[in-house]
């Protein structure tokens, strides 16, 4: 499986869940203005993620998150080896836009000009 | 996950005030923003409400004790964290 392929499956498969109005794993969607396809894997308990969502939420961008300690184990699998190819660490938040480099941690100027559009 | 017990302002003041002592006495500092810190503190309750043991929040259970055994708070990774981020993760 070459890089970013799993990523872009799951974000196809949010884009079908979308289209048949189904909710998906447990991915909470963040409406906001189009800066890329983001993605945050993230943990409901991690006060780091909190910041990252927070200063997404801040930038008024379009995102996608998953709690991933709050999936169920089947789903937390597969998340984790999407995030694995990501980030070989697989620590939290990790942040990917647009399948391409990652951005491990709470890295406020990164992620700012990241998304800047 | 379901039925998660609510974590009281007052369980996350103690075990800050308990952690900070602690880490005082090991030659540590709390991370200054209370309000992050006591954040992080709420997460290693919630965990240990989870899991039996106070995981670190910001890296992912397995849910079994033996397999986290290097990511128990204060985790194998905090120095080096610090080292690396003058924080750890």
């Amino acid at each position: 499986m070459t890089e970013g392929m799993l990523d872009k499956s799951v974000i196809s498969v949010i884009r079908i869940a979308e289209l048949k109005g189904e909710k998906i794993m447990q991915l909470q969607h963040v409406s906001g203005r189009n800066a890329g396809h983001i993605i945050l894997y993230a943990l409901s308990t991690c006060p780091w993620c909190k910041k990252t969502k927070k200063l997404l939420a801040d930038l008024g961008v379009d995102y996608y998150y998953v709690d991933v300690d709050l999936l169920d184990e089947n789903e937390r699998e597969e998340v984790v080896e999407t995030i694995k190819q990501w980030n070989p660490a697989r620590s939290y938040p990790t942040l990917v836009i647009n399948s391409k480099i990652p951005i491990v941690g709470f890295k406020e100027n990164e992620i700012r000009k990241a998304v800047q559009t | 996950m379901s039925n998660e017990t609510v974590i009281t302002p007052n369980e996350v003041d103690r075990l800050y005030e308990r952690l900070k002592m602690e880490s005082e006495a090991a030659g540590y500092n709390l991370n200054p923003d209370t309000d992050f810190t006591k954040e992080l503190v709420k997460g290693l309750l919630t965990n240990e409400k989870r899991y039996g043991y106070q995981a670190c929040p910001c890296r992912l259970s397995s849910g079994k004790k033996d397999e986290d055994l290097d990511i128990i708070c204060p985790c194998d990774y905090r120095d080096s964290d610090l080292t690396d981020f003058d924080t750890c993760y």
